[in-house]
C-alpha cells in the first residue's frame, strides 16, 4: 500500500516536471506582459512538431533533434513576438485574451495545414525502463527531472542576478517607471517571450519519446494543464510555479489511482478553485497582486 | 472604453427611424428573402446573441472578464433538453427553467469568484466550463453521460385552448427573434435604469464607486446572475434547435466565441452586441469557401480584430448611424 | 488613421468577395455529359479533432477520383463538397445546411463524432437528402433510424455491440480471461463500448476490477497501469484511440506490464507502428475492427497501395470506412439506374454490396450488418482469427 502510494508520488513529480517547464514560460511571460498566453501550449507543440521532422525528414539523431526543435520554435516566438506580443505591451486584459487565442489558432491549423492533421509518430528517445528505489521508469522521465531541475536552478539565477532577469522583474513590478529609467520594454517583452516558447519547446520535445504521438492539437491540452498552475503558483512567480506543478502532478497521479482516470483533467481546475477560496492571492505570495 | 455620447449638435436629415424600420422588416422578412442556410445563420447568430447579451452586462457594463458563459450555456441547454424530453412541457416553461437553474447555480459560483482580482476571476470562470464538463460526462443517470441527449423534441407552445408546435427552420427563426428582442429589450432596460449607470460606474473605478455608497458587491453578483440568465435562455434555445445536447456543449470554445461577439461588436454597447453576432457568424460562414484555412483567417480575423478595431466595431457603427442621423 | 484602415478595409474584402464569387462560376465550366452526382462531405477539418477529418476526406477523394476516372457511375460524375464540422453540433449542422442549400448537394456523408451525426440526422431529414455515416458509432443513431424515425439516415459502420460481444467471447473462451480491467477512452464511443461488454462478460463468467476513463489526448497512464498491475487483471479491456494506444503500450513495458497483461478490444493495435512502438506489451493483443491495412483482399490491398502512394502515409480505419461509403454510394446509385434520391435511398435499402471485407446489407433501422474482423497480435503481425456478423437487438419502443 505504502509502496504504491510513494510510485504514485513519483509519477506525480515526472508530470509535474513536465508542467512545471511549460508553466514557469507562461507565468515569466505573464509578469511582463499582464497577459494570459492562451497560446503557450502550441510552441510546446511546434517543439515536438520540428523534433519529429529533424527525425523523420532529416534523418538526424534525438539530440540532434531537440536543438532543432527548440530553434524552430525560437525563430516562429521571435516572429510572433515581433508582430504581435509586442504591441500588447499595456493592453486591457481581454485584448491579450483574444489575441493568444488567435496567435493559437493560426499555429495550430497552420500545422495541419502543412503536416496534415494525421497523428505522427515519434520515434527518438531514451525509452528503456530502469529501475530506481523499485520502481520501473523509462529513462527518459529521469532525463526529464534532472532537466526540469536544471532549468528551475538557472531561472533562479537568472532572475536575481543577470541583467536581464532584473529588468524582467522591473518590469513586471511597473511598466511605466522603467520606461523612464530607460530599460526598452518591448525588448524585454520579446526577449522574456522567446525565453518562455523555448522552454515549452525543451519540454516538448523531451516528452515527445514517452508520449510518442505527435498532432496539431496537442497544444490545447497542455495550455489546460498549465493555466490553473501559473495561478496556483501566484502570477509571475519563478519558485511558485515549480512547487504548484508538483503539487498537481502529485494531487493528479492519486486521483488516477484512487478515484478514476475520467476525473484526472478535472483535479486542476477543482484544485484551483479550492485554493482560491481559501487563499485567494496564491500559494506562494502574501498579497494578491493581479 | 469611453461612455457613448450623443451629440447634441443640430441635425439635417433624421433618417434613422426609416432606416430602423427598414431593418426591422428586412429581420422580420429574412426566411422569404434568404435561403434556408441564410435563415440557419441568423438563427445561430440569435442562439449566440442571448449569452452575449449577458456576457456584454457583466464584461461591458461591469467591466468583468468572465469566460463561464459556456457553461451557463450548458446548464440552459441540459436543462431544456431534459424537461423537453422527460416531461413534455412547453417551450416557455422550459426557456424559463432553463434561465432561472443557470441563474440559481451561478449563485453559489459567483459568492466565491467574485472575491478574486481579474486574472484569478478569469481562470475561476474558466474552471467552471472544464468542471461542468466532468459533471456532465460523469453525472449519467441524469445527463446520459458522453452519450448526451438526443431528439429533444421541436419546441411546442400550449397557450389556453391554443397550442401548436413551432417546426422548420422559418418557425425556429421567429421564435429566436421573438426571444432575441425581449431579451435585447430587457438589457436596454437595465442599462437605462439607474442599477445600469451604478454597473458602470463600478467598471470605471470600483474604489471610487463603492465610497459613493453602490453597493458593489451585491450589483456584481446580481450581474453575475443575470448573464447566467441570459445564458440559459440561449442554452434553451441551442437544445430545441440543434436537438442534441452533449458534453462538448461545456467548452471553452463557446465561452471564447461569446467573448468575441461582445468584444467585437463593442463592450458596452447594445448594438454592438447584436452586431457582433451577426459578423462573428457571417464571418465563420463566409470562411468556409476555403475550408482548410478557414480557422487560419479567423485567427488572423482575431488578430486584425485586437489590434486596429481596439473598441471594436462600435465606434464605426456609431458614426455610420450618427451620420444617417444628420450630425456632422 | 481609422478612415484609411476602413476604406482600404473596404476595398480588401470587396475585392475577395468578388473573386470568391467568380470562383465557382470558373470552376463550373467544366461539364459532365451526365448531370453530376453531387456529394457532400461533412467532417472535423479544424481544431483538435482534424486528424480524423483529414483521414476522413482523402479516403472520399480518393474513392471520388478512382470513380470518375473510371468514367463515373453510369456516365454521371461524382461532385465532392467538403464542409468543415469542427467537431461540434453547432458547425456539423450549419455545414450540413450549406451544402444542402448553397451547394444542392443530393447525399452527405458525415460526420466521424457521434453528437454531430445526431444532430445532422434532422436536418437531412427535413430536406430530404440522403445521409449516410461513415464512422459513427453511438447505437443511437440507427435506434432513430429507418423504422426508428428518420428514414434518410443510414449507417455504414459497426455499432459497438457487436464488436464487444465478439471481443468479450473471445477473450474468455479462447484465451481463458476471467479479470479484467477498463480502460478506454471518455467518449460515447469508449463508454457505450463497455457497456456493452458489461451486459455480456457474465455470459462467460468474467469479472471487472476496475474501471478507468481516458479523456482525449491523455498521455499519462502511469499511475493507472500501475493501479491494474497491482490489481491483479489478466486483461486490459480497451476501446480506445489509435493514437493513444501506443503511449498505453510503451508504459506497459515500463512498469512491467508487458507479456503478463494482455489488451483486448479496439484502437489500431494491429498496425506496423502501433506494433513497432511497443512489440512486447501489444504481443498476443486480441483486436475486433471494421477493418485493418492488413486485411487480405485485393481491393483492400489496392486500396493501401494507392492512398499510400497518393498521401505519403498509410490509410487508418477512417479513410477506409469513408472511401468505401462512397463506393456503397456509387454501388447504390448504379443499383437505381438513377441519380434520383429516392431511388438511390430505395436501392441502398435493397443493396448487397460486396465491400472488401464482405457481403453488405441494410436491416430495417438502415444499419449495415457488417463483418467484425478479430485478430490477434502474433509475433509482431496481426493474425486473423474471423469474421463475425451478427444482428443487432433493438430496445422495444
Amino acid at each position: 500500500m505504502v509502496s504504491t502510494l510513494i510510485e504514485q508520488i513519483v509519477n506525480g513529480i515526472v508530470t509535474g516536471s513536465v508542467y512545471a517547464i511549460v508553466a514557469v514560460g507562461m507565468t515569466m511571460i505573464f509578469g511582463v506582459l499582464r497577459a494570459i498566453n492562451f497560446a503557450h501550449g502550441e510552441y510546446y507543440m511546434l517543439g515536438t512538431f520540428g523534433a519529429w521532422f529533424a527525425i523523420d525528414y532529416l534523418g538526424l539523431s534525438y539530440e540532434a533533434s531537440i536543438v532543432v526543435g527548440i530553434l524552430s520554435t525560437i525563430v516562429i516566438a521571435y516572429v510572433v513576438g515581433q508582430l504581435v506580443m509586442r504591441r500588447m505591451v499595456g493592453a486591457p486584459a481581454e485584448s491579450g485574451v483574444l489575441a493568444t487565442l488567435g496567435i493559437a489558432l493560426v499555429l495550430q491549423n497552420t500545422v495541419i495545414l502543412v503536416f496534415g492533421g494525421g497523428y505522427k509518430f515519434f520515434s527518438g528517445g531514451y525509452i528503456e525502463p530502469v529501475s530506481i528505489l523499485g520502481f520501473s521508469l523509462a529513462e527518459q522521465r529521469v532525463l526529464i527531472l534532472v532537466v526540469c531541475l536544471l532549468v528551475f536552478i538557472g531561472l533562479e539565477l537568472m532572475v536575481t542576478h543577470s541583467r536581464m532577469g532584473k529588468a524582467m522583474r522591473a518590469v513586471s513590478q511597473n511598466v511605466e517607471c522603467c520606461e523612464v529609467v530607460g530599460i526598452d520594454v518591448p525588448q524585454v517583452v520579446l526577449r522574456t517571450f522567446i525565453l518562455g516558447a523555448a522552454l515549452a519547446a525543451l519540454s516538448g520535445v523531451l516528452t515527445a519519446p514517452v508520449n510518442v504521438s505527435v498532432y496539431g492539437g496537442m497544444g490545447e491540452l497542455i495550455t489546460f494543464k498549465t493555466l490553473p498552475i501559473i495561478i496556483m503558483g501566484g502570477l509571475g512567480n519563478v519558485r511558485g510555479t515549480f512547487f504548484a506543478a508538483m503539487i498537481l502532478g502529485i494531487a493528479e497521479s492519486l486521483v488516477a489511482t484512487y478515484v478514476g482516470l475520467q476525473y484526472r483533467d478535472t483535479v486542476g481546475f477543482a484544485t484551483l478553485i479550492l485554493m482560491l477560496m481559501w487563499r485567494p492571492h496564491g500559494l506562494f505570495s502574501t498579497q494578491a497582486r493581479f | 472604453m469611453s461612455l457613448t455620447q450623443t451629440s447634441e449638435r443640430a441635425r439635417r436629415r433624421d433618417y434613422r427611424i426609416p432606416l430602423g424600420i427598414l431593418l426591422f422588416s428586412v429581420a422580420l422578412a429574412a426566411p422569404f428573402i434568404g435561403s434556408r442556410y441564410v435563415v440557419h445563420a441568423l438563427i445561430i447568430a440569435l442562439v449566440f446573441m442571448l449569452p452575449a447579451h449577458g456576457l456584454n452586462l457583466l464584461v461591458g457594463y461591469t467591466g468583468l472578464l468572465s469566460l463561464a458563459q459556456a457553461a451557463f450555456f450548458g446548464i440552459g441547454a441540459y436543462t431544456a433538453g431534459l424537461l423537453a424530453i422527460g416531461y413534455g412541457t412547453p417551450f416557455y416553461v422550459n426557456a424559463v427553467v432553463a434561465g432561472l437553474a443557470a441563474g440559481a447555480v451561478a449563485l453559489p459560483l459567483g459568492v466565491p469568484a467574485l472575491r478574486l482580482r481579474s486574472t484569478s476571476f478569469v481562470m475561476c470562470t474558466l474552471g467552471f466550463v472544464i468542471i461542468g464538463q466532468a459533471i456532465a460526462k460523469n453525472w449519467i443517470s441524469v445527463t446520459r453521460g458522453d452519450m448526451g441527449l438526443s431528439g429533444i423534441p421541436k419546441p411546442y407552445f400550449e397557450l389556453g385552448p391554443l397550442s401548436f408546435t413551432v417546426g422548420g427552420t422559418t418557425g425556429f427563426y421567429y421564435l429566436a427573434l421573438a426571444i432575441g428582442i425581449l431579451a435585447t429589450l430587457a438589457v436596454f432596460a437595465v442599462v437605462r435604469s439607474p442599477a445600469g449607470r451604478n454597473m458602470v460606474a463600478i467598471r470605471e473605478n470600483e474604489t471610487l464607486a463603492e465610497s459613493l455608497g453602490v453597493p458593489t458587491w451585491h450589483y456584481k453578483l446580481i450581474v453575475f446572475m443575470l448573464s447566467a440568465v441570459f445564458a440559459g435562455v440561449g442554452g434553451s434555445l441551442y437544445a430545441h434547435y440543434l436537438t442534441v445536447v452533449s458534453p462538448l456543449t461545456f467548452q471553452m470554445y463557446y465561452s471564447t466565441t461569446m467573448l468575441i461577439i461582445v468584444l467585437g461588436g463593442g463592450a458596452g454597447m447594445i448594438s454592438g452586441t447584436i452586431f457582433g453576432s451577426l459578423l462573428f457568424v457571417g464571418l465563420t460562414e463566409a470562411l468556409r469557401i476555403t475550408p482548410e484555412l478557414r480557422m487560419i483567417a479567423y485567427g488572423l480575423c482575431l488578430l486584425v480584430l485586437v489590434f486596429w478595431f481596439k473598441q471594436g466595431f462600435a465606434p464605426v457603427i456609431n458614426r455610420v448611424w450618427n451620420a444617417i442621423g444628420g450630425a456632422k | 488613421m481609422t478612415h484609411t484602415l476602413t476604406r482600404r478595409m473596404l476595398c480588401l474584402s470587396t475585392a475577395l468577395l468578388t473573386v470568391a464569387a467568380l470562383a465557382p462560376g470558373l470552376a463550373g465550366e467544366a461539364k459532365a455529359d451526365e448531370a453530376p452526382i453531387k456529394l457532400g462531405i461533412v467532417a472535423p477539418m479544424s481544431g483538435p479533432n482534424a486528424r480524423y477529418g483529414a483521414f476522413s476526406m482523402h479516403g472520399a477523394e480518393l474513392a471520388v477520383k478512382e470513380i470518375n476516372d473510371a468514367g463515373g457511375v453510369n456516365g454521371h460524375k461524382i461532385e465532392l463538397y467538403n464542409a468543415d464540422s469542427q467537431g461540434t453540433p453547432v458547425e456539423g449542422v450549419s455545414a450540413t445546411r450549406r451544402l444542402i442549400d448553397q451547394d444542392e448537394v443530393d447525399f452527405v456523408i458525415g460526420d466521424v463524432s457521434s453528437s454531430v451525426t445526431l444532430a445532422m440526422q434532422p436536418v437531412a431529414e427535413d430536406a430530404g437528402v440522403l445521409l449516410l455515416n461513415a464512422a459513427s458509432s453511438n447505437p443511437k443513431i440507427t435506434y432513430g433510424a429507418g423504422v426508428g424515425g428518420f428514414k434518410w439516415t443510414y449507417r455504414n459502420y459497426p455499432t459497438d455491440e457487436n464488436r464487444a460481444y465478439v471481443v468479450a467471447k473471445y477473450a474468455a473462451e479462447e484465451r481463458g480471461f476471467t479479470k479484467f480491467a477498463v480502460l478506454s477512452v471518455d467518449s460515447d464511443y469508449g463508454r457505450s463500448a463497455i457497456e456493452f461488454t458489461k451486459k455480456y462478460l457474465p455470459e462467460f463468467k468474467g469479472e471487472i476490477l476496475s474501471e478507468d476513463y481516458y479523456k482525449e489526448g491523455e498521455v499519462d497512464f502511469r499511475s493507472v497501469l500501475a493501479k491494474i498491475r497491482d490489481g491483479g487483471a489478466q486483461a486490459i479491456i480497451m476501446y480506445g484511440l489509435a493514437d493513444t494506444t501506443p503511449i498505453i503500450a510503451r508504459q506497459m513495458v515500463e512498469l512491467g506490464l508487458a507479456g503478463k497483461v494482455t489488451l483486448v478490444g479496439n484502437g489500431e493495435f494491429n498496425t506496423e507502428k502501433t506494433i513497432a512502438s511497443a512489440p512486447t506489451a501489444l504481443e498476443g493483443a486480441v483486436e475486433a475492427a471494421a477493418w485493418l491495412p492488413a486485411w487480405d483482399s485485393p481491393e483492400s490491398k489496392a486500396f493501401v497501395e494507392k492512398f499510400t502512394t497518393t498521401y505519403n502515409e498509410a490509410p487508418n480505419n477512417h479513410a477506409y470506412v469513408h472511401w468505401d461509403t462512397v463506393n456503397l454510394l456509387a454501388a447504390a446509385v448504379r443499383e437505381a439506374g438513377s441519380v434520383e434520391r429516392e431511388a438511390v435511398r430505395d436501392a441502398l435499402s435493397k443493396i448487397k454490396y460486396k465491400s472488401p471485407v464482405g457481403e453488405v446489407t441494410f436491416d430495417d433501422h438502415n444499419q449495415a450488418r457488417l463483418p467484425m474482423i478479430l485478430l490477434q497480435i502474433e509475433d509482431g503481425k496481426p493474425s486473423i482469427k474471423g469474421a463475425f456478423t451478427a444482428d443487432i437487438q433493438y430496445p422495444a419502443n
